[in-house]
């Protein structure tokens, strides 16, 4: 009886959707505290102790507001992609070890599993800018299916780095290989910078905020969602930032594994360090255009992320 | 090639003020631009010939929030051209040195918004922080932030005393500083420069045919600035550099204005240093005779025209307003062809516009040539009508 309770409340309470939730509350706070420190400003101030509960005012404050559907929208995909986009932003980080080596789902090849959901991301926000019949909207998931093009391939490549490192398609065996030899920052650094550009790439954040640029294509293809879509769409956009945060810290830093016994203070201390170096490069950097990231990608990042492999290979051989 | 029409406001996150662009774009690059203005005029100079003149002097200074006191100084010096009078030496150094004032505070503000429309949100923040220093400066000597009531026909009514110029030679050190950590980032910076270099260029010939005027104009290199052309208030005694850049982009439109920052600070310092003593105004009469005045002052945008028409009583006949976003819309138009969609918000902040500066209205029909005047309630009931259909 007792491994089924246990079994149920680490999906439900911790390291699932309860502590995930929770993170994800946290993880914005964080960002937004951080971003506003870089840029000489207060942030989130009023709501709970220095603002940590701002996100969750703003979360129900969006939820209490009036829904909108623009008549032109496909009704049911417009109304389904917030859903989508949250459950596919929320279900790979089952596989990312928190509390142990081993995370909640693993097995072998579950690496690919999660590349496989963060394309779909990127494909369904196509599809929700589509079917919302916005001029915005669309040239906004227009860039959002070009920049995908660009930064999914080093992306992958970036990830593939540890997996050829450690022998294992499986994250939990990737984290477990780094708590007794070295963590993967230190020989493959290059491979580390590829994976946060492309990551900033993927999360469309400053200097990639392209698809949702606010001062030319206001906000692009999530202009039409308000009220209770574009809470959800807000706190999918959090989980993929702890996702972003913890590909980082598990691939590249051995996850909740560190001095001691893999525990979850280790995880949560590397994850913060990880959002600290994603908001740090958002707040560096003016906006490139669409062309620009794309030549920049083709021209620098992809050539080399295979560098980064070549060597790998050559090293392990 | 089949061209798609695209719009671009009146109402954009990007325009501060309602303007309407109607884009012609051929896949990416734009090959025609249609404009359209009159969404926010407000009759100012209208009511001007029914307030006295020196009611007119805080109406004027209504007309632009940020360039205010470049609007109340070309205006009083045409109203001091009509009486014939000379103001103190004092009055016009000061002028001259709220005049530079308000320039350093306009580029800081404009650098940050310029920046916002490139995506970088930093560089906004830290421009608008250090340009409070600049406005604390202000309100030192003014009493107030923007719209500092400084000027009046015949001089200026606040003196600028000795413990005020130490305050301000701390803090002009502190933005020199900032100034020229700007110009580093805005020169080294590979993501402002990817943004900017090669963007919206705008050829000298072209310039100087479309009448482009201040920081546009100089940006692509020809040196033409009312301060050292035609010397008001005490420019013609202080030394300056007229900067100019010879790129004709964004990137030496940004450069010009933090050079003019620079060359600002400097100009303010020397003023202070040899400031004369001496009263600060001179009475004046109620009465204005009969005659015309044209009166041109560098604002921190460009070259602010007014003309005004007197026919001997306490009220103008006419007062004719000439802002500098007006006379460089055309060029804007030129520049913004070729460009990509991406840049467009980028190119208009470029000439820093302020559209309710350049409002005009006039009622033509275009097919019999007939024209006529409304009164505000005749125009609002008609405009009431219009949108019921």
């Amino acid at each position: 009886m007792v491994p089924e309770i246990t079994a149920i409340l680490e999906v439900f309470l911790f390291p699932g959707f309860f502590f995930l939730f929770f993170l994800a509350f946290f993880i914005e706070w964080l960002d937004r505290k951080l971003v506003a420190k870089f840029q000489n400003r207060y942030g989130p101030l009023h709501v709970g102790p220095k603002g940590i509960l701002q996100p969750v005012a703003d979360f129900i404050k969006l939820l209490s507001k009036e829904d909108i559907k623009p008549a032109m929208a496909d009704r049911v995909p417009f109304v389904a992609m917030p859903l989508l986009l949250l459950t596919l932003a929320m279900t790979p980080l089952f596989c990312i070890p928190i509390t142990s080596s081993y995370a909640l789902i693993s097995f072998e090849g579950d690496l690919i599993v999660v590349m496989f959901l963060m394309t779909l991301i990127a494909l369904l926000l196509f599809i929700g800018a589509w079917v919302s019949t916005n001029r915005f909207s669309t040239i906004g998931g227009v860039r959002a299916g070009l920049q995908m093009f660009g930064y999914e391939i080093p992306l992958n490549i970036a990830m593939i780095g540890p997996a050829i490192g450690a022998g294992s398609l499986s994250i939990s065996e990737i984290v477990k290989w780094q708590s007794h030899g070295l963590w993967f920052i230190l020989t493959q650094p290059l491979g580390f910078a590829i994976l946060s550009i492309c990551l900033l790439a993927h999360l469309q954040r400053v200097p990639f905020d392209i698809p949702e640029a606010e001062t030319e294509i206001v906000s692009g293809w999530l202009v039409e969602f308000s009220g209770k879509k574009l809470a959800l769409i807000r706190l999918a956009r959090n989980f993929k930032l702890i996702l972003a945060a913890s590909l980082m810290a598990s691939l590249y830093m051995g996850g909740p594994s560190g001095l001691w016994q893999p525990n979850p203070l280790t995880y949560f201390i590397k994850l913060v360090i990880c959002v600290f170096i994603l908001s740090n490069l958002r707040a560096l950097f003016a906006r490139y255009r669409i062309d620009q990231f794309l030549a920049g990608v083709w021209r620098y990042l992809t050539p080399l992320a295979l560098l980064q492999i070549s060597i790998i290979q050559v090293l392990t051989w | 090639m089949k061209t798609i029409k695209i719009p671009f406001g009146p109402q954009h996150p990007a325009l501060e003020e309602p303007i309407n662009f109607i884009f012609e774009v051929e896949e990416e690059r734009v090959v025609n631009v249609k404009l359209r203005l009159g969404y926010i005029h407000r009759g100012i100079e209208k009511l001007a010939e029914n307030r006295t003149y020196h009611q007119n002097v805080y109406l004027v200074e209504r007309i632009c929030g940020i360039c205010s006191f470049a609007h109340t100084t070309c205006y009083t010096q045409a109203v001091e051209e009509l009486l014939g009078i000379d103001i103190p030496e004092r009055a016009k150094f000061i002028r001259t040195i709220t005049a530079e004032m308000e320039r350093v505070q306009n580029h800081y503000l404009w650098l940050g918004f310029t920046a916002k429309e490139a995506g970088f949100e930093t560089l906004f923040m830290y421009t608008w922080r250090d340009r409070e220093t600049i406005l604390e400066v202000l309100e030192t000597i003014s009493g107030k932030r923007v719209n500092y009531g400084m000027n009046t026909i015949g001089g200026i009514r606040r003196d600028i005393s000795d413990t005020m110029t130490e305050q301000i030679e701390d803090k002009l050190n502190h933005l020199e500083n900032r100034s020229k950590y700007y110009k580093k980032i805005c020169t080294k910076e590979q993501t402002i420069l990817k943004r900017t270099v090669g963007v919206g260029i705008l050829k000298p010939h072209d310039a100087l045919s479309l009448c482009a005027v201040g920081p546009t104009l100089r940006a692509s290199n020809i040196p033409r600035d009312v301060r050292a052309d035609e010397p008001y208030a005490a420019y013609g005694e202080i030394p300056f550099k007229v900067i100019t850049y010879k790129r004709h982009d964004v990137a030496s439109r940004i450069l010009v204005r933090i050079d003019e920052t620079l060359e600002s600070i400097n100009i303010i310092r020397y003023a202070l240093k040899n400031m004369p003593k001496g009263p600060i105004r001179v009475k004046v009469p109620q009465r204005v005779p009969k005659g015309e005045a044209v009166s041109r002052v560098e604002a921190p945008r460009g070259e602010d025209i007014y003309y005004l028409k007197s026919d001997g009583s306490d009220k103008p006949v006419r007062l004719k307003v000439r802002a500098p976003t007006l006379a460089n819309l055309p060029s804007l138009c030129k520049m913004l062809i070729d460009v990509n969609i991406a840049d467009i918000p980028v190119v208009i902040a470029g000439i820093d516009p302020c559209i309710a500066c350049a409002e005009r209205i006039m009622l033509v029909d275009t097919k019999t040539k007939k024209r006529w005047i409304w009164s505000g309630d005749e125009l609002r009931r008609y405009a009431c009508e219009w949108y019921r259909k």
